[in-house]
């Protein structure tokens, strides 16, 4: 954190961000009506989002694999929602008082708030239905952007945040409209695509003011940093295929089956489609993956 | 797969083509040719390859540092049983 005062202040327009979020404040704790339990012929995700979709190994499934694997794909989607959260809430909370920040702090609390609350309702759905959450996968305790300058590594934490979101935002905006999903499934992807409309709003403009920092000190850094964002797409995409819920669905071989999915040219098709709208805007902005340097 | 040291190693070199090879001694973590990002790409391999499953809360970081650690951690003791 002693990074952060080496970041020039983050001034950003705000304010129609900020007056969308109070008046589309809601009381998450009452707004939603939880069933009992869930209709056992349903699916829990779309099953065109399902990490097997268009592959032979979705057809190859029992009629009862396939609705166990929306069910536990769902979870596990809900689960990385609940991981990210807390990565995000703690890089945000850790900053949302410093000088840098002042100017924004008041959107910041919006945000952390409304994150809060979306970390409630999708462990409650996990729970509830499911009873548990998958854990968070394992990772490094070492730094992934040591290398990188500290305006560099501070701009990396606010592209995590923001691609995250994008990700997660291509699911729930179509579930929020399909018809197959349980009311509830459905309800908590709408309500979630809502509030994440704004938060990318924002996520787009903090990451171009870093991006612009960046710029500014060393664009030789740049191709750097487009490696690093490829790799963090990538590694995304990769945390949907759980062998876990492969394994709960009664799916055997999960991790050959895993290998398989990841390279299987529908699914290669289906990550182009997830990431589109990431990379246009990253190549946009001067940050895709064209300009990294091999 | 037959010789699974090989298949961590080829694993290393296609997500680092200008390691060009990956000598027994060289440490994949200070060298980031394992980063972060691409861990759990590398404990699901070791879980395939050796048929067990890794406990993430019971990592050790030095059991990963090098393919000599990889090699006695992970497959040492298969190939004498």
């Amino acid at each position: 954190m002693a990074a952060v005062r080496e970041i020039e202040p983050i001034v950003l327009d705000l304010n129609r961000l900020e007056q969308m979020a109070e008046s589309g404040y809601y009381n998450p704790y009452t707004m939603f009506d939880w069933p009992d339990s869930i209709e056992p012929d349903k699916p829990w995700m779309s099953e065109n989002l399902t990490t097997l979709a268009g592959t032979p190994m979705w057809d190859e499934l029992t009629r009862e694999q396939q609705i166990a694997l929306t069910r536990w794909e769902a979870v596990n989607f809900f689960s990385l929602n609940i991981h990210g959260i807390r990565e995000l809430m703690s890089e945000v909370v850790m900053r949302i008082h410093e000088k840098t920040y002042a100017h924004v702090s008041e959107f910041l609390h919006h945000f952390i708030g409304e994150e809060n609350e979306h970390m409630w309702f999708f462990a409650q759905f996990c729970l509830r239905y499911g009873g548990k959450l998958y854990p968070a996968q394992p990772t490094l305790k070492v730094a992934s952007a040591d290398h990188l300058s500290p305006v560099a590594r501070e701009m990396i934490v606010f592209a995590r945040i923001l691609i995250f979101e994008e990700i997660v935002d291509y699911y729930n905006s179509y579930m929020a409209t399909d018809q197959t999903l349980p009311p509830i499934a459905r309800e908590i992807n709408r309500v979630h695509h809502q509030d994440e409309s704004r938060h990318v709003a924002f996520g787009r403009m903090i990451f171009q003011n870093l991006l612009g920092q960046v710029m500014k000190r060393d664009p030789d850094e740049v191709p750097l940093i487009a490696e690093y964002l490829e790799n963090y797409l990538q590694y995304s995409i990769g945390t949907l295929y759980n062998p876990a819920a492969y394994r709960d669905a009664g799916i055997p071989d999960a991790l050959a089956l895993r290998r398989r999915a990841l390279e299987h040219p529908a699914r290669i098709e289906a990550h182009d489609k997830i990431l589109k709208r990431t990379r246009s805007f990253l190549s946009k902005v001067g940050a895709g993956r064209e300009v990294i340097r091999r | 797969m037959s010789d699974p040291i090989q298949a961590v190693r080829d694993f290393i070199i296609e997500r680092n083509p200008k390691l060009g090879e990956v000598p027994d001694d060289l440490d994949l973590i200070d060298s980031r040719a394992i980063n972060s990002l691409a861990f759990v790409e590398f404990i699901f391999l070791l879980e395939e390859l050796t048929g067990e499953p890794i406990d993430p809360e019971a990592l050790d970081l030095d059991d990963f540092r090098t393919l000599a650690a990889i090699q006695a951690r992970f497959f040492s003791q298969k190939a004498s049983l």
